[in-house]
């Protein structure tokens, strides 16, 4: 892993996750370590690309070379939007957030978006965060400051 | 290769049928489906016997039968030597049922097939709904999690728009108003009261800055056309619609791209559509009306200014003003669209063809878009990620 960043706040969260994902031996390391409080991604040994979510290839020119890279957890609030018609495994959570976040690092990423929704609008600088629920950590942003 | 004409088309007003009063029957979606392949099949003046080939749109995840393609084939007693066949693309499904069927044509595997779409789902809660839907939002493990929506990608590219070129979410909501009128015009829509812009406005929120009215409704609905070669429609002497050409385009990202992009440039559509037209010897001012895949508000004006209707960032003017109306200079949505005409999505893009035939026919009654020969349809699969175009031309 490459020089270390700040580690994100870990927020303590209710219940359980609505929508949990899957981890497999090759995901399981990018949860671990968000569990800890820092992000993490592939990025190509053979052409350096990074991407997001992490990959067991790369999608520039499919080596299968690859390095757990940490990303630094800041960036702008491309876009984002709240739900207001809740699938049934969102039901229980209420309303949400979320947002197309662009990092520092050059990759995208989606995810629950925090805070006072006053304060939301595109192109403010976002920090990442961890969202800690009783069955383990989600990725979210909120405005920073 | 040779030409492919569609020669007859059914279908049922979009709505919802699944939900219906105590005390009343449903109808189920394969005794809709086998109504409008009848149509589409007088229609074009042929018999059972003439059918060679059944393509069919997958119904989606709450349509009960299983197998619906085969099935319909045995409900029907038709025999084939060419396909029988389901088709799945996400929301560009019965774009790709239609391009399968004029393929099949063209190739010479058959002289006449049938193409069929059954969406039904409004027998299904909204909140199972999207359960479901958001499965398909994006990477299940990674974006999924968050619990975006298909239209939530619109509403963050609407937002996004909003913030680029400084408009206001009242003004791409002229769209809505603008197909409303439209879809008060058309047998076949869904919502056939106009309304106001304030109107629309006053709706609640369902995925912002998007309302009520600005996301299309849930819905049910049936849509068949019949496909032969154009010597055959030529032979039958029956008004029928050319198939000129197709133009494709995928670019290589699931939604959300791992990367900065323009999430309010779609750069498939533009590229199917440059691609349809110059396979077709035409430009853009050949064509007299459009029917575009538009679930928002916001869609309309993001394809029209991708695809090169309207400058980028003006486009939401064109509903306003009357432009993109059945009566304006570039007519689009003429049905209503997937706002009003109504959004069965694995069949929408049928329908979108049925109402390119009708106005190309010159059958469009009230909503008729003036001496429209030409016509394009366009559908994508979400988030504009690809898009599919064809261009008709009608011979009535
Ligand atoms: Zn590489």
């Amino acid at each position: 892993m490459s020089a270390q960043s700040p580690r994100m706040p870990i927020l303590k969260r209710a219940g359980l996750r609505p929508f949990p994902p899957r981890v497999s031996a090759f995901t399981r390391p990018f949860w671990t370590t968000l569990g800890e409080g820092r992000l993490i991604t592939t990025a190509c040994r053979a052409c350096g690309r990074l991407t997001f979510p992490p990959k067991l290839v790369c999608r520039g020119c499919w080596s299968e070379d690859y390095d757990w890279r940490e990303l630094r957890p800041s960036g702008v609030l491309y876009s984002y939007t709240r739900v207001h018609v809740l699938p049934r495994a969102f039901v229980a959570d209420g309303l949400y957030d979320f947002a197309i976040v662009d990092l520092a690092d050059g990759v995208r990423l989606m995810c629950r978006l925090l805070g006072d929704p006053a304060q939301f609008a595109p192109d403010i600088p976002v920090e990442m965060v961890v969202a800690m629920y009783d069955d383990g950590p989600l990725f979210a942003a909120r405005p920073t400051g | 290769m040779r030409n492919a004409a569609i020669l007859g088309y059914g279908a049922v007003p979009v709505g919802i049928y699944q939900r219906v009063k105590d005390g009343s029957d449903p109808p189920l979606e394969h005794e809709l489906a086998v109504r409008v392949v009848l149509d589409a099949v007088r229609m074009a003046g042929l018999r059972k016997e003439d059918l060679n080939g059944v393509v069919v749109a997958h119904p989606g995840d709450h349509t009960k039968q299983g197998y619906f393609h085969t099935f319909l084939t045995a409900y029907l007693g038709l025999t084939s030597r060419s396909t029988v066949v389901q088709v799945l693309g996400n929301g560009m499904t019965a774009g790709l049922a239609f391009d399968e069927g004029l393929r099949l044509v063209r190739g010479g595997e058959t002289d006449c097939v049938v193409v069929i779409a059954a969406h039904f789902e409004s027998g299904t809660p909204t909140a199972d709904h999207l359960n479901f839907s958001i499965r398909l939002t994006g990477d299940v493990d990674f974006q999924s999690i968050f619990g975006a929506v298909p239209i939530a990608w619109y509403a963050m590219s609407a937002r996004r728009y909003m913030h680029e070129h400084s408009v206001s979410r009242a003004q791409i909501a002229e769209v809505a108003v603008k197909n409303r009128r439209q879809a008060a015009l058309n047998p076949l829509a869904q919502y056939r009261t106009p309304v106001t812009l304030d109107e629309v406005l006053a709706q609640r929120m369902i995925v912002e800055p998007l309302g009520l009215l600005e996301v299309p409704g849930r819905a049910d609905g049936a849509v068949a056309l019949v496909i032969t070669s154009e010597e055959l429609a030529q032979k039958s002497g029956r008004p029928h619609v050319l198939v000129r050409s197709r133009g494709f385009y995928h670019e290589g990202e699931h939604q959300i791209p791992d990367r900065h992009t323009d999430m309010t440039d779609y750069q498939s559509i533009r590229i199917a559509t440059k691609t349809a037209l110059e396979r077709a010897n035409i430009g853009l001012d050949d064509v007299d009306v459009f029917q575009i895949y538009a679930p928002c508000t916001i869609v309309e004006v993001m394809a029209t200014e991708s695809m090169g209707l309207f400058p980028r960032g003006k486009g939401w003017a064109a509903a306003a003003d009357g432009r993109s109306a059945f009566d304006g200079s570039r007519p689009v949505n003429t049905s209503g669209g997937l706002l009003s005409r109504g959004h069965p999505p694995e069949a929408t893009p049928l329908y979108d063809v049925v109402e390119a035939c009708i106005q190309v026919l010159g059958l469009a009654g009230e909503r008729q878009v003036p001496n429209a020969r030409v016509g394009m349809t366009v559908s994508e699969l979400g988030n504009y990620n690809a898009a599919i175009a064809h261009i008709l031309e009608g011979r009535p």
